[in-house]
């Protein structure tokens, strides 16, 4: 998940310890936005499946004007599980591409 | 005159470990002991039946070579003892190290409400000069606390104000483990066993000089021999070598050359025993290292239980006693008869000073009066005593004692077939694991085998080439630095903020681009927290700056919290370290 940019090996114990800066793996952190995006829709649209109603998902369906062919059911659930984990890896992997330029950048 | 292979002098558990190796190697050596006993300070002696430590002796060690070798001279008769130790501060017992619950009992809720704002605010406000023992232990605990629980026992032990001992040296000695292994061992648990050392111990059944009359068996039974009452009287040497010593044993003077030589007897004595005589400044260095002696008043009291510790911390400033030993605490076999205690009254004091002079009678009596005073009975209770002195128990590590050893050192350097082992030997600190791992090294040395001895015990250096090496950490420095590294907060708050604003940005142009009621879209209701937001392309750009706004903020604020976090838990894990490392700090004197 994480590299780590180090700064001067001549530094003591104590020092050393602090002197790593984190750098993210962006594909990892592109993997797990990904995974918890598309569980988190999954969960949340066969949450409101399995509570059944007159009306299912009034609200959740609004996903559908993004994630095309989405809706409040259970093969719905699995398709915008599919465009949850495709956007939570695209900004996850942005997110930790952005944030390694810069921490390098600042370095 | 004989001639030997190998010849140590001292019967201490160095000179009884390096007699063991040679065992061992096959070599029969020949140990001289001056006294009649062996063990060292490690000894046990006894009277009426009464068996007592000089100081109570624990078997511990992080090595595991020295804990089988334990194991295989006492078997069943090396007990294991749950450790008991308290401080014994105005008529109360306090738990060691300190419970928060335990002070606040004892000392009231005024006083620990004091210690507790003196601590504050020397966490808050601390001295800025740190140059002696008192200022550094202030820094950490406050100056109550120090008053209370630090100051008077330190004096006691070394008989200098606190204010004179270097802060150096303290930290050096309470440091202990670095922060990397610290942190190593919080997470990993590399440190469990030095807990756990600290709770329980190993203690021979009739105290430790039993151990070291098992070494002594085993090296003769070897074909060494252990003579006792043998006291080196000269060193002799010629061209780089050690080419004899002479020795008394009580009867006549004996000289005895060898191959090679150990000596465990107090560096500055060996320097002054050499002949020819080394130069001025190294005889000079000699006489300026110094030691700090102890005397034991033991006294056998007509009573079952007088408490429940092995031993007692004395911090109290009206009596002289530094520590209580309770011996049939530590084994009930120190004692014949159990409706008696004996408890050895232990107090600190330089050779040849107003204490360490006193006639026994005197310090019997002085004993039994601050037994009195300290709520323990009455000097009536007491059937029998006994005195014992121990020159050399501790080396001083004062302002010049680097300086000296160093050139004693040099000079010793000089001669290719000795070598110097153990506590007094190295003048170091050590403890009884320590002192047998030099004798071992040094007879492995003889035998072809080439180790430094002064690295053991040396801070962060423990063997290195040993297996069970604790004080390193239990994984490499650089997997330890990459999980602790920092995270750059504005790094962090920049690309969150980033991601958030092309979310929303992209969500706006998205709806606009599919056409259709557009500025009905539910998107709008954003505008409800992004004000001037509308669904046009002008509203996406708003929508990015605010999204990039709060994003940014939580950013920020999840890797300030996170890198927050993360040094609190350093920040325990080294206080705790130091926490352990100062009560071993405290149970090595
Ligand atoms: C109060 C106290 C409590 C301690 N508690 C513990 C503890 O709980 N656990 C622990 O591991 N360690 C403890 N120690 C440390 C332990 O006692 C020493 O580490 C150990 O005894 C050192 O062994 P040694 O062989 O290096 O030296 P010593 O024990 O000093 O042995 C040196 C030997 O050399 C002999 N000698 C000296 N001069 C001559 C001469 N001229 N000719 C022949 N022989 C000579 C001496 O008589 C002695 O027997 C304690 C020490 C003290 C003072």
């Amino acid at each position: 998940m994480v590299k780590t940019e180090m700064k001067d090996s001549r530094l003591g114990p104590e020092e050393k310890l602090f002197s790593g800066v984190l750098l993210l793996n962006a594909k990892v952190v592109g993997l797990a936005l990904g995974v918890i995006f598309g569980l988190g829709i999954f969960v949340a649209t066969n949450w409101l499946v399995i509570k059944g109603g007159s009306r299912v998902g009034p609200h959740l369906i609004l996903l559908s004007q993004y994630f095309i062919g989405y809706k409040v059911t259970f093969l719905g659930s699995l398709i915008g599980a599919a465009y949850g984990f495709a956007l939570g890896t695209i900004c996850g992997a942005l997110m930790g591409w952005i944030y390694n330029r810069l921490a390098t950048f600042r370095q | 005159m004989d001639k030997k292979s190998a010849v140590i002098i001292g019967a201490g558990p160095a000179g009884l470990a390096a007699g063991y190796e040679f065992i061992k190697q096959g070599i029969g050596p020949l140990v001289l002991e001056r006294s009649g006993t062996v063990g060292g300070i490690s000894r046990t002696e006894s009277y009426k039946g009464f068996h007592f430590d000089i100081g109570g002796h624990r078997f511990f060690s992080k090595n595991d070579d020295i804990n089988r070798i334990w194991q295989e001279m006492l078997g069943s008769d090396f007990l294991q003892v749950s450790r008991l130790s308290r401080i014994y501060y105005q008529n109360k017992f306090f738990n060691y190290p300190l419970r928060p619950a335990n002070a606040l009992f004892n000392l009231g809720p005024v006083e620990s409400l004091l210690i507790l704002l003196s601590y504050c605010r020397a966490r808050f406000a601390p001295q800025p000069e740190e140059s002696s023992f008192e200022q550094w232990i202030i820094n950490r605990f406050g100056e109550r606390l120090y008053r209370t629980f630090f100051k008077t026992y330190t004096e006691k032990v070394w008989g200098i104000s606190c204010k004179e001992i270097k802060a150096d040296w303290a930290a050096q000695r309470i440091k202990g483990l670095s922060l990397l292994v610290a942190v190593s061992n919080a997470l990993f648990g590399g440190g469990q066993q030095a807990k756990s050392l600290v709770e329980q111990f190993n203690y021979p059944k009739y105290g430790p000089g039993m151990m070291w009359q098992r070494f002594k068996d085993h090296i003769n039974a070897g074909g060494g021999k252990v003579m006792l009452n043998c006291e080196v009287s000269s060193v002799r040497h010629d061209n780089g070598r050690i080419s004899k010593i002479v020795y008394f044993n009580g009867k006549e003077v004996q000289e005895v050359s060898a191959e090679n030589f150990i000596s465990s007897m107090p560096i500055s004595s060996l320097i002054k025993l050499l002949k020819p005589q080394p130069p001025a400044e190294v005889l000079q260095s000699a006489e300026q290292l110094a030691y700090r002696a102890f005397i034991i008043v033991v006294l056998i009291v007509d009573k079952a239980v007088l408490f429940p510790d092995q031993w007692l911390y004395v911090h109290s400033p009206k009596v002289q006693v530094g520590r209580i030993q309770n011996f049939k605490n530590w084994s009930r076999f120190m004692v014949p008869d159990q409706s008696r205690t004996s408890i050895g009254m232990e107090y600190f004091c330089n050779e040849n000073d107003p204490t360490w002079n006193m006639p026994d009678h005197e310090l019997i009596e002085f004993a039994q009066r601050e037994m009195a005073e300290m709520g323990f009975g009455p000097a009536s209770q007491v059937i029998d005593s006994y005195v014992v002195r121990q020159s050399y128990a501790y080396p001083v590590y004062d302002s010049t004692y680097e300086k000296n050893l160093q050139n004693i050192r040099n000079y010793l350097y000089s001669f290719k077939n000795l070598q110097t082992i153990g506590r007094s030997g190295m003048h170091r600190y050590n403890n009884m694991d320590h002192s047998m791992q030099t004798g071992i090294l040094a007879a492995k040395n003889c035998c072809g085998e080439r180790h430094d001895l002064w690295t053991v015990n040396e801070e962060k250096s423990y063997l290195e080439e040993d297996r069970t090496v604790r004080e390193i950490p239990t994984v490499p420095e650089k997997v330890l630095i990459k999980a602790f590294a920092r995270m750059d907060k504005f790094a962090f708050a920049t690309a969150f903020g980033a991601i958030c604003g092309l979310l929303v940005f992209s969500a706006t142009m998205w709806i606009i681009s599919r056409g259709g009621d557009v500025l009905n879209s539910h998107l709008r209701l954003l505008a409800q927290y992004f004000i001037g937001y509308t669904v046009t392309v002008k509203g996406a750009f708003i929508a990015f700056g605010y999204s990039f706004f709060w994003g940014f903020l939580f950013g920020w604020l999840f890797a300030y919290l996170r890198n927050l976090f993360l040094a609190i838990y350093i920040y325990r894990i080294k206080r705790k370290a130091e926490l352990l490392s100062l009560k071993d700090f405290f149970d090595n004197f």
